[in-house]
C-alpha cells in the first residue's frame, strides 16, 4: 500500500468521527463511563490496602525477656529478632531505661517510685519492642519468637490485626471482583455500542466491498476511528478522575478528626500512580477501541 | 467477456432462481436484460458480481471463473467492472469528488492520478459544479451520475448496470441511457438490467428477456429510436 493511501485511509478514521459524531459520543460516552467506574474502584481498593497497610504497621508486639536473662544475651537476642521474617525497627529497652518510661507513665506520682533505680533490673525485666510489617502472619511470628530462649511473654494486638487484615482481604475480593465484573460488563457495552455504530454503516461497508475494497483497506478507517474513540475517551476519563481525585484528598485534607486525619494523612498520592494509570486507560480504551471494531465489522464484510 | 454456461442458482431456502441458464455477452456488447419482477435478473446481477456462487454450472466475466474465485481475489475482480445500482449506493459521507475518487482509491491509485481521473470524469457527467457537494443534495438523476462516474472512473472493460434508471424521472431515465450507450460506443461492454420494457424498446439493440429463471428471448430489437 502506498503511503498516500495509508494516510487517506488514517484522515478517512478520522474524517469519520465527525461525519458518524453521533455514533461517537454515544461510544465515548460509554467508554468514559466505564474506565471512570473502574478507575475509582481502582482507586478506591488501592487506598484501602494503603489505609489499612499504615494501620497494621501500626502494631507494636513487645517481648518480655526473663528476670535471669544474661545482659551479654540481649545483643544475640536484638539479631536473632532482626532476623525474623514479618517484623521490623527492634529497639531493646534495658530494665533501666524501661523503668524510666514507667515512671514518666506515672506522671505526678513518679516520686513514689524515687530511689529504686538502682534496684530496677530486680523489679522490672529489659524488652524489645518491634513494628509488625507482615501483619497476616502475626501469629506464626508471635510464636516463632515465644520458641526463643529467655524468653517470658510475647504479645501483640492480635485482635486489630487480625480485624484489619480481614478488612484488607475482604476490600481486595470484593474489590476484585467487582472491578473484574465491571471490566467485563464495560467490555460487552463497548463492542456493543461499536457494533451498532458498524451496523448504522454496513451499506457504506457493502458499498467499499461492490468497487473493489479488501477486507483491511475497509477496516483502517474503522479501526483508526475505534482507536482515536479510545483515546478521546481515556484522556476526557483520566482528567475527571484526576480531577475528582485531587478534590477529593484536599477534602480530606482538612478533616481534624484525630481518627479520620490520621488515616486520610495516608491515602495515596496522585501522582506518579496517575501516569500508571493514564497508561491503563489509553491502553484500554485503544485495545477496546481498536479491538471493538475490528471485531464488530467481521459480519458486514461478507458481501 | 460474460459467459453463463448450464448455470442454476438456488437460494437456501430451496428456490429456484435460474434454471439452465445459457448466456454470452461478448466485449463491446451492450444488452438489455429485462423480465419481470421475480424473473431471475437479480440472482444474475448476484452471480456476476460473485456475490454469491452458482449452485450449478459456470460463470466467467472479464476472464475470471467465478466459481473458482477465491474470497481473497474478489476485490480484485471486482475493480475490473464498474457497477450501478438502482439505489445509487454513494457513500453519504463523503463528497461526490471522493466517492469517485474512492473506486481509485482501492486500486491504489496515486494522488496524481486521482487528481488527474476524477475532475475528467466528473466533467464528462457533466458533475464539474458538484464536486464538494454530499449525494444528500443532489436529485435522484445526479446521483446516479455520479454512481456512473464511480463505475467509469477505473475505466474498466465491462459495466453492470441493475435498474438504473429505476430511482430517477423518467426524463432522467433516458438521459442515463443515452450516457451508458456513450460509454459503449467508446468500447467498454454494458449490461443493463432493467423491467422498463419501453426504454428496450425505444433504444432496441440485444435484449435478453428472463422469466422463472430461463432465458425466453435473446436478440436484436430495433429501436424507434434508432429509426
Amino acid at each position: 500500500m502506498r503511503a498516500s493511501s495509508f494516510r487517506y485511509l488514517v484522515k478517512n478514521g478520522i474524517h469519520n468521527l465527525w461525519s458518524n459524531r453521533m455514533m461517537t459520543i454515544a461510544s465515548v460516552g460509554t467508554l468514559i463511563a466505564c474506565l471512570l467506574i473502574v478507575g475509582f474502584a481502582v482507586l478506591f481498593s488501592i487506598n484501602v490496602d494503603s489505609i489499612v497497610e499504615y494501620m497494621g504497621e501500626q502494631n507494636e508486639v513487645v517481648i518480655f525477656m526473663q528476670m535471669d536473662t544474661p545482659l551479654e544475651y540481649m545483643t544475640t537476642m536484638e539479631a536473632e529478632l532482626s532476623q525474623v521474617e514479618g517484623l521490623d525497627d527492634v529497639v531493646y529497652v534495658s530494665a533501666e531505661e524501661g523503668f524510666a518510661e514507667y515512671k514518666e507513665g506515672l506522671g505526678e506520682d513518679a516520686y513514689l517510685l524515687d530511689g529504686m533505680e538502682d534496684e530496677a533490673a530486680q523489679i522490672l525485666p529489659a524488652k524489645f519492642t518491634a513494628r509488625i510489617t507482615d501483619p497476616e502472619h502475626v501469629d506464626a511470628i508471635l510464636a516463632s519468637i515465644r520458641r526463643m530462649d529467655y524468653v517470658d511473654t510475647a504479645e501483640a494486638p492480635t485482635d486489630l490485626t487480625k480485624t484489619l487484615v480481614s478488612i484488607r482481604t475482604m476490600v481486595n475480593t470484593i474489590g476484585g471482583t467487582v472491578i473484574a465484573a465491571l471490566v467485563l460488563v464495560s467490555l460487552v457495552i463497548i463492542t456493543n455500542t461499536i457494533r451498532a455504530s458498524v451496523f448504522t454503516r454496513r451499506k457504506e461497508i457493502s458499498i467499499m466491498k461492490y468497487v473493489g475494497a479488501t477486507n483491511g483497506f475497509i477496516r483502517v478507517p474503522f479501526i483508526v476511528e475505534g482507536i482515536l474513540l479510545g483515546i478521546i475517551a481515556a484522556v476526557i476519563a483520566f482528567l475527571v478522575i484526576w480531577g475528582g481525585y485531587t478534590l477529593f484528598v484536599d477534602a480530606m485534607a482538612t478533616e481534624t478528626t484525630s481518627w479520620l486525619g490520621s488515616i486520610t494523612q495516608h491515602l495515596v498520592p496522585f501522582w506518579p500512580m496517575g501516569y500508571q494509570l493514564l497508561g491503563y486507560f489509553l491502553l484500554a480504551g485503544i485495545a477496546t477501541g481498536g479491538i471493538g471494531s475490528a471485531f464488530s465489522m467481521r459480519g458486514h464484510l461478507k458481501v | 467477456m460474460i459467459d453463463l454456461i448450464d448455470v442454476c442458482f438456488r437460494y437456501d431456502n430451496g428456490t429456484e432462481a435460474l434454471q439452465n441458464v445459457n448466456l454470452r455477452v461478448d466485449n463491446g456488447e451492450f444488452a438489455f436484460i429485462v423480465g419481470s419482477s421475480g424473473a431471475g435478473k437479480s440472482s444474475i446481477i448476484k452471480l456476476l458480481l460473485r456475490e454469491t456462487r452458482a449452485t450449478e454450472g459456470t460463470v466467467i466475466v472479464n476472464g475470471y471463473n467465478l466459481n473458482k474465485l477465491k474470497e481473497r481475489q474478489i476485490p480484485k475482480f471486482r475493480r475490473s467492472i464498474g457497477v450501478v445500482f438502482q439505489d445509487f449506493r454513494l457513500i453519504p459521507t463523503m463528497t461526490v469528488y471522493d466517492n469517485v475518487a474512492f473506486s481509485l482509491r482501492v486500486t491504489d491509485a496515486s494522488n496524481k492520478t486521482i487528481r488527474q481521473q476524477v475532475p475528467y470524469v466528473l466533467e464528462l457527467m457533466e458533475l464539474q459544479d458538484k464536486a464538494r457537494k454530499y449525494p444528500m443534495e443532489l436529485s435522484g438523476g445526479e446521483q446516479q451520475r455520479v454512481a456512473l462516474a464511480r463505475a467509469l472512473v477505473n475505466d474498466p472493460p465491462l459495466i453492470i448496470a441493475d435498474e438504473p434508471t429505476g430511482n430517477i424521472d423518467p426524463e432522467f431515465s433516458y438521459e442515463i441511457v443515452e450516457m451508458l450507450r456513450a460509454i459503449n460506443k467508446c468500447g467498454t461492454t454494458i449490461v443493463m438490467v432493467t423491467h422498463e420494457h419501453e426504454m428496450v424498446k425505444y433504444f432496441g439493440g440485444r435484449t435478453i428477456n428472463i422469466e422463472e429463471g430461463t432465458v425466453v428471448f435473446d436478440d436484436y430489437i430495433g429501436g424507434a429510436h434508432e429509426s
